[in-house]
């Protein structure tokens, strides 16, 4: 029986070289292992140093692996090309292009996604898998979530359609019916405890602890029941021989403790390395360090770059630039992958605005969002003064609230103008389907987006692969109007009202004068890469980075042993290739002693990052 | 990895046709409540598809991205999608017989063209 593994876990925690290590110790152990990505923002081919792709491919230098990236683009192009094909043969042009550009919209993408994942856990029990162990790097948590949820939905949204209206938003029941048999047989296997393994990847920080206690919740309810933990980023002894390390380490011997207390899961703990993973010979010495207990300290192979201590900064009137509104109201985005520090780069960032006098909205759509806890004070569905900042205003939109609130919108509506029970029963249904909430968080963002009252707005955006779908929204959501002829005079004022909305939105956000995109992440590889892929995917729609933000810089005064040292040459190779890859402002956030909470430390960090003294505009 | 959707393979249910066909022009749902914006319309017409129903007509409804059969097998109906393309969307077939296109008729359009035909 093929085992399945599933790694998941907040994006910059170590989940993905965690999940490489263990298919290269299996491969090595002569299983036949596969391990596939299901994140949009995928890194394996920059950890096993080989491009991958969308197909099964072998894995140079290690026997029996194999690894594949679902490219979730070219995913939703393959089922469109499927789905096409017999309409592109008999149709004309024009009523073609239409269809093409329906299926552009995002149910298709959640759908082809979807369908692809699922493929690779509807084993054949019978004619024999070619895998031994099939791994899953799964997506950042909230989506690998949301992926996860949708069996469940589906199965749901399935059984009323064919006893209903016989039709869902994803297609005529009769072309689902047999999809549907794969995603309850891929559920079954998920919940197989001798066949299936959850490993959660987190730090010992308090909200990788919250993030991984609300995963393995929502999992627990779909019946998913084998979890594991893997604690990474353990700094080891010799690393604490210098104040702001061990002021760290301590920080994580709390949250250790916090993690035994809480979690009754089998646990294992990987040191932080001095340098990073990459390559299967690197790969095959970490799992000595994981597997097998090997020290560390004998691996590092000691840094022979010099440090510089270079500043690497750019001047802050540039940075101020682009986040202080300039007579005009101006957006300011936060991007990056789950983990980066989005959160506390955006509230940093709202605080000093608001210390400046702006009057400032800062927002999340993530639903992974912890507003609050960086704040140190509750952040409610509601746009809400912050207690103790002045100019400060928060609000949290939960995707799940928005749902039910334009759901009840919309069929309120309908009961108003006098539609019969049976139809609003329809439309409930239909209501039900997966894109319900996407659409709701989005109507949500865009109706804040609009508020002219705000001097700044800023957006603590969601991870990257969500962040980008969301953001893409608006721009094909007008091409979808733009073709849609059919519509009734009623429908077609509705059209005219919903597109010069989101019209405007996206000429905010690719107006530099209006809007900045942020590009928060580590001083790392990985970080980097996916942080240009997404900038590069956002360039697509006619938006471009206006800053990138580095967090957790290691402050060069702190540099004062090997293995601090070691570390901060690794993030200067890196600050420098931020700086040459993006040519835009770079802001520094400083690794601290301990982690961001409550506006006094937000204040006097933003302050050391974008100065005390107030700008005139 | 070759996976079909079954249903493009597949002809309409039955031979003998629905007493209400509707031909829809390409959309996300039958009620346009996936659409960025409510189509009042296409609520009306999915509450004209239930009324028939209470009136044990069999009703079916035909997208071309779901059932492009349905279309293909109608030689009518493709005739007038390959002549006036988006703008023959939807067509309703009574009985077998197109009596509108480019537009919903009412409910009692369609039960008058049910009336007449018997």
């Amino acid at each position: 029986m093929t085992q399945f593994i599933f790694f998941s876990g907040k994006g910059g925690v170590g989940k993905t070289s965690m999940a490489c290590t263990h298919a290269v110790r299996y491969a090595d152990e002569g299983k036949r292992t596969l391990i596939v990505t299901t994140d949009p923002a995928s890194n394996l081919a920059d950890v096993f140093e080989q491009e991958i792709g969308h197909q099964v491919t072998p894995i140079a230098g290690v026997p029996n692996l194999s690894a594949m990236e679902i490219d979730p683009d070219k995913a939703t192009q393959e089922y469109i090309d499927r789905a096409m094909a017999p309409i592109r043969a008999a149709f004309p042009l024009q009523i073609v292009q239409v269809m093409e550009e329906q299926m552009s919209g995002p149910c298709t993408a959640e759908v082809a996604a979807f369908d692809r994942f699922t493929d690779f856990l509807d084993v054949p029990s019978d004619n024999g898998f070619a895998f031994d162990i099939v791994i899953f790097d799964t997506a950042p948590t909230g989506h690998t979530i949301r992926l996860l949820e949708l069996p469940a939905e589906w199965s749901e949204s399935i059984d009323a359609a064919s006893a209903g209206s016989g039709q869902t938003c994803l297609g005529p029941a009769a072309a689902i019916q047999d999809a549907k048999h794969k995603y309850e047989r891929a559920l079954a296997a998920m919940r197989q405890s001798d066949q299936t393994r959850f490993v959660f990847v987190l730090h010992p920080e308090a909200i990788s602890i919250k993030e991984t206690r609300r995963a393995i919740d929502e999992l627990s309810k779909l019946e998913i029941k084998n979890f594991n933990l893997i604690v990474n980023g353990i700094i080891p002894p010799e690393g604490a021989r210098n104040l702001l390390f061990a002021a760290r380490a301590e920080m994580q011997a709390r949250y250790l403790e916090q993690i035994d207390r809480e979690f009754a899961f089998s646990q294992q703990r990987m040191t932080l390395l001095a340098d990073e993973i990459k390559g299967a010979g690197k790969l095959r010495r970490v799992g000595k360090i994981f597997f097998d207990g090997e020290p560390a300290s004998k691996l590092e192979d000691a840094a022979r770059v010099p440090l510089q201590n270079a500043a690497f900064a750019s001047s802050l009137d540039d940075v101020r630039a682009r986040l202080s509104p300039n007579g005009h109201r101006r957006t300011v985005f936060f991007a990056g992958k789950g983990g980066v520090g989005k959160t506390v780069a955006s509230c940093v960032t709202a605080v000093w605005l608001a210390c400046q006098g702006h009057k400032t909205l800062l927002l999340t759509t993530d639903p992974a969002a912890h507003l609050g806890d960086v704040l140190d004070t509750p952040v409610g569905d509601e746009v809400t003064a912050l207690r103790g900042q002045p100019n400060l205003w928060a609000v949290n939109i939960d995707p799940k609230a928005a749902a039910e609130t334009y759901k009840t919108r919309i069929l309120d509506d309908a009961r108003q103008r006098g539609r019969p029970e049976s139809a609003i029963k329809v439309m409930e249904e239909e209501l039900n389907s997966p894109c319900t909430e996407e659409m709701a968080a989005f109507d949500k963002f865009i109706e804040y987006a609009s508020q002219e009252e705000w001097d700044s707005v800023i957006f603590d955006t969601a991870p990257t692969g969500h962040t980008l779908r969301l953001l893409e929204l608006p721009v094909d959501w007008s091409k979808q109007i733009d073709v849609k002829v059919f519509a009734s005079v009623d429908g077609t004022a509705a059209d005219d009202v919903a597109k010069e909305r989101f019209g405007k939105v996206i000429e905010m956000m690719s107006d530099p004068e209006q809007s900045t995109f942020a590009f928060v992440m580590y001083p790392e590889s990985t970080p980097i890469l996916e942080a240009w892929r997404a900038a590069q995917e956002l360039g697509t729609v006619g938006v471009h980075p206006g800053l990138v933000v580095a967090n957790m810089v290691i402050p060069p005064e702190q540099t004062t042993t090997p293995f601090v040292q070691s570390r901060r040459i690794m993030q200067e190779k890196y600050l420098g290739e931020i700086g040459e890859r993006f040519g835009v402002p770079l802001v520094q956030i400083p690794l601290l002693p301990r982690e961001v909470k409550g506006l006094k430390m937000l204040t006097e960090l933003g302050e050391q990052i974008y100065g005390a003294e107030k700008v005139v505009a | 990895m070759s996976n079909v959707i079954p249903v493009l393979n597949t002809l309409p249910t039955s031979v003998v046709p629905a007493d209400v066909e509707f031909f829809d022009p390409p959309m996300c749902c039958p009620t346009g409540l996936c659409g960025p914006a409510l189509d009042q319309t296409l609520l009306d017409v999915n509450e004209m598809i239930l009324a028939l129903q209470r009136d044990n007509l069999r009703v079916e409804r035909y997208q071309m991205a779901g059932n492009p059969n349905a279309f293909l097998c109608n030689a009518e109906v493709m005739k007038l999608v390959r002549e006036k393309q988006m703008e023959a969307l939807p067509i309703i077939v009574v009985n077998g017989k197109i009596i509108k296109s480019g537009v919903y008729p009412s409910l009692d359009e369609v039960r008058a063209a049910l009336n007449g035909a018997k």
